[in-house]
C-alpha cells in the first residue's frame, strides 16, 4: 500500500460524497442546503486539485480538468449565497438556493466523472 | 477547380447566350402588351412579374398564376414564345446533361477530386505506381500500419473495381500514364507528407521512367522500384534508387541461404512473412546435382547461387545457345519425360522448374516426381491465380514473383531497420542466427510476428525523457514488460536492433540502457507493440518498475519524497 495513492484516491472521492451531500434535497429549499457543507465540498475540491497538480500520466490533464470544472462551479456557487446573504435585503431565499444547488449539481457532475476515471484506470491498471 | 469552370463555360457559351436572348425578348414583349386588371382598366406588367411568368412558363413548371387574366393580344404572344422559350431551356439542359457525361470532363472532376483528397491527407502516405496483385498487397499491408496509399494505374478498369471493395475504396486513387510527370506531381510527389515512391509496374521500363522522374523532382524521396531485368536494375542503381527489387535475383539469394544456412534462411523468412501467418519450419534442401530447366530470367540467377554453394548442376532450355557451352546440358523443354532422363533426373537431389509457362512448370514438377519421388522440387510462378495449383503440384518451394515483391517493398517502406538487420544476419555467423532464432521461438508461439519500430522521441515516448530528467536508468527490459499486471509479466517481443545515431546494437540484451532518441526495432505480437507504446507514454509506471518504488504521481508527492529521502 502507498500513503500517495490513498491520499490521491481519499481526495477525491471525499470532494465527490461532500458534493452529492450537499445536493441532497428539495432544490428550493434553504433548510435542506447548509452552508457548511458547501463551504467543505469547495475545501476539498480544491486540496484534490492541488494533489492532481503535476500527474504526467495518460489520464492526468484530464483528471485535472474534471477537478477544475468542479471548482469553478462551486466556487461561483459559494459567491452567489455570500452575496445575497450579505448583500442584499432579502437575504437567502428559494430562488438563490435552487440556483446554488443547481450550480453544485454540475460540480457533481465533474467529480463523478473524476472518479469514474480513477476507477477505470485503477482497473486497467493492476498495481 | 479552374479547369472545371472553364471547361463548363467554354461547353455552355452559345446555350446561354441563346437563352438570354430568348428570354430577354420574351421579357420586354410581355411588358410592352398591355393588359386588363380585373376592375377592367389598362395596366402594363412590370419586368418583375414578366421575368418571373417566362421562367415558369419555359422551363414548363408553369403554376398555372397569371398576375391578372391575360387579354387575347397577352395569349397570342404568349402562345408564340412558348416554343422559343423551351427548346432554349431544353437545349441548354441538354448540352449541361452531356457535359456530366462527357467522358473528358468527367476525367477532368475525378482529377480534380482526387487531388483535393490528396491536399487533405494529414499523415504519411506512399504513391503506390502499379496496383496489380503486387500493388493491392502493398497498399493493404501500408494500411494495416496505419499508412495511407496513394493509387495510380494505367487501366480504368482496375480502379473502377477498386471501388468494390470495402477495405480500400476510400484510397485515392486515379488512372492514367503513370510514367507522366503531371500526374505524379497531382498525386502529391511534392507533399512534404509523401514518405515514398513504389514503381511496381508490370514494366521495367515505366518503373524506370517513373524512379528517373521523381529522383528529379525531389531527390531525396526515397524510391522503391520493381526492376526484373539487370541492365534496368543497375540503371536504377547509378542514380541512386534507393530500394531495386528483383524478384527473381531476391529468390536466387534466398535460395542460396537455404542451401548453405538453413538457420539463417528460417529466421529471415519468419521475419518476413506476413504477421500472424503460421511459420515455415525447418527446410533443408539437399546436397547433390540439380537440374534447372529453364535457364532465362529466372534459371540464369540460381545458376550462379548454386555455383556459389557448391552444387553441380544440369540445365534444360529450349534455346540451342543457352545449352551450347554448358556441358551434359539438354535440349528441350522438360515437360517430357525423356528430356527429364537425359539429365539424370534419377540420380538428382532436386529440380527447378524455371520457364516463364506456369502451365510448363507444374508440368515439369509433376514429371519429374513422377521419376523421382524424392526431389526437392522448386517452381516458379508467375500468374496469381495459379496459387492452389501449385500448392498442390508437390513442390518443395515456390518462387511468387508478386508475392515475393511486396513482401520485400513493404518491408524496407515499414521497417526501414529490418533491412539492416536482414543484412548483418547474413553475414554474421551461424551462432548469431542460432541465437535470434532460440529467442523469436520463445515469444512467437508458431505465428510470424509483427515487427514494428519505436522511436523514442519525445513526443512518442515522454516517459523516457522525464525519467531521464529524473535520472532514472531505464534498461530494455522495463519496457518490455507489462506494466499493468500487479507482477509484470515478459512481453512476446524480442528487441533485433537498437540504432543510437551511427551506433548499431543487433539483438540487445535485457540491461541495455535505453536514451532519448534511440530507435528500436520489435519483432513479437501486436499486443506487445500496443503495451509497450503505452508504456512509453506513462512516466509513472515506467519510473515506479524501474526504481522498485512506487513513483508518486503528483507534484506534491514527489516534493515530499525527495524531501523524506534527503
Amino acid at each position: 500500500m502507498n500513503f500517495e495513492k490513498v491520499m490521491f484516491a481519499f481526495f477525491i472521492v471525499l470532494a465527490l460524497t461532500l458534493n452529492f451531500g450537499f445536493f441532497l434535497g428539495d432544490i428550493d429549499n434553504p433548510d435542506h442546503h447548509h452552508a457548511m457543507e458547501l463551504g467543505a465540498a469547495l475545501a476539498v475540491s480544491l486540496i484534490a486539485t492541488v494533489i492532481k497538480f503535476g500527474d504526467r500520466s495518460q489520464m492526468g490533464a484530464v483528471l485535472l480538468a474534471t477537478s477544475l470544472v468542479a471548482d469553478l462551479q462551486l466556487l461561483l456557487a459559494s459567491f452567489i449565497w455570500a452575496y445575497s446573504a450579505y448583500a442584499t435585503d432579502a437575504g437567502v431565499t428559494g430562488e438563490v438556493v435552487a440556483s446554488i444547488v443547481s450550480l453544485s449539481g454540475g460540480a457533481l457532475l465533474a467529480n463523478l466523472v473524476s472518479v469514474t476515471i480513477l476507477v477505470a484506470e485503477t482497473i486497467t491498471i493492476r498495481r | 477547380m479552374n479547369d472545371i469552370i472553364w471547361l463548363t463555360m467554354r461547353r455552355m457559351r452559345t446555350p446561354l447566350i441563346v437563352l438570354i436572348l430568348v428570354y430577354s425578348f420574351s421579357v420586354l414583349g410581355l411588358v410592352m402588351i398591355p393588359g386588363v386588371d380585373a376592375s377592367g382598366r389598362e395596366f402594363h406588367m412590370d419586368y418583375l412579374h414578366a421575368g418571373y411568368f417566362i421562367a415558369i412558363m419555359a422551363t414548363t413548371i408553369g403554376f398555372g398564376e397569371f398576375p391578372e387574366v391575360f387579354t387575347a393580344a397577352q395569349r397570342l404572344y404568349v402562345f408564340i414564345i412558348i416554343f422559343p422559350n423551351v427548346i432554349a431551356w431544353l437545349y441548354s439542359i441538354g448540352t449541361i446533361l452531356s457535359l456530366f457525361l462527357d467522358p473528358q470532363f468527367r476525367g477532368v472532376l475525378h482529377r480534380t477530386q482526387f487531388a483535393r483528397r490528396i491536399h487533405w491527407i494529414s499523415g504519411g502516405f506512399y504513391i503506390v505506381c502499379g496496383f496489380g496483385n503486387t500493388g493491392s498487397m502493398i497498399v493493404r499491408g501500408l494500411m494495416k500500419r496505419g499508412i495511407t496509399a496513394v493509387i495510380l494505374e494505367r487501366e480504368q478498369e482496375i480502379i473502377h473495381s477498386m471501388a468494390l471493395e470495402d477495405d480500400i475504396s476510400h484510397l485515392p486513387a486515379l488512372a492514367g500514364d503513370v510514367t507522366d510527370r503531371r500526374l505524379l506531381e497531382l498525386a502529391g510527389l511534392r507533399k512534404d507528407n509523401c514518405l515514398g515512391i513504389m514503381a511496381i509496374t508490370n514494366e521495367d521500363h515505366a518503373n524506370l521512367t517513373i524512379a528517373i522522374t521523381s529522383k528529379l523532382l525531389r531527390p531525396e524521396l526515397p524510391v522503391l522500384a520493381r526492376s526484373e531485368t539487370r541492365r534496368v536494375s543497375a540503371n536504377m542503381a547509378s542514380f541512386g534508387t534507393e530500394e531495386r527489387v528483383d524478384p527473381y535475383t531476391i529468390f536466387a539469394e534466398r535460395l542460396y541461404l537455404a542451401l548453405t544456412s538453413p538457420t539463417k534462411y528460417l529466421v529471415q523468412d519468419w521475419l518476413i512473412s506476413v504477421p500472424g501467418s503460421e511459420l515455415r519450419t525447418e527446410m533443408n534442401p539437399p546436397s547433390g546435382r540439380w537440374i534447372i530447366a529453364g535457364l532465362g530470367r529466372f534459371g540464369s540467377r540460381i545458376a550462379p547461387q548454386l555455383e556459389k554453394a557448391g552444387m553441380p548442376y544440369t540445365v534444360i532450355d529450349v534455346h540451342p545457345d543457352r545449352v551450347d557451352n554448358r556441358e551434359g546440358s539438354v535440349l528441350g523443354r522438360g515437360t517430357e519425360a525423356d528430356t527429364l532422363v537425359l539429365a539424370g533426373v534419377e540420380d538428382a537431389v532436386g529440380i527447378i522448374a524455371g520457364t516463364g509457362d506456369d502451365m510448363d512448370n507444374l508440368s515439369i514438377i509433376m514429371t519429374a516426381l513422377e521419376l523421382n519421388p524424392n526431389l526437392f522440387a522448386v517452381g516458379r510462378q508467375e500468374i496469381k491465380q495459379n496459387d492452389e495449383l501449385f500448392d498442390t503440384s508437390g513442390a518443395d518451394l515456390v518462387a511468387r514473383r508478386s508475392l515475393i515483391v511486396a513482401r520485400r517493398i513493404l518491408a524496407m517502406a515499414t521497417t526501414p531497420l529490418l533491412r539492416v538487420f536482414l543484412s548483418h544476419l547474413v553475414l554474421e555467423e551461424e551462432s548469431f542466427a542460432r541465437k535470434v532464432k532460440a529467442r523469436l521461438e520463445t515469444v512467437l508461439h508458431g505465428r510470424a510476428p509483427n515487427l514494428w519500430m519505436d522511436d523514442l522521441s519525445r513526443e512518442t515516448a515522454a516517459a523516457i525523457s522525464i525519467a531521464a530528467k529524473e535520472k532514472v536508468v531505464i534498461r530494455l527490459e522495463h519496457i518490455t514488460h507489462n506494466l499493468r499486471m500487479e507482477k509484470p509479466e515478459k512481453l512476446d517481443c524480442v528487441c533485433l536492433l537498437l540504432e543510437r545515431g551511427a551506433l548499431r546494437l543487433f539483438l540487445p540484451g535485457p540491461r541495455q540502457e535505453l536514451l532519448e532518441g534511440d530507435r528500436l526495432l520489435f519483432a513479437g505480437r501486436g499486443s506487445a507493440r500496443r503495451l509497450i507504446r503505452w508504456t512509453l507514454t506513462d512516466p509513472n509506471s515506467l519510473i515506479s518498475f524501474a526504481t522498485g518504488r512506487q513513483h508518486p504521481r503528483g507534484a506534491i508527492g514527489r516534493w515530499l519524497a525527495r524531501n523524506h529521502a534527503g
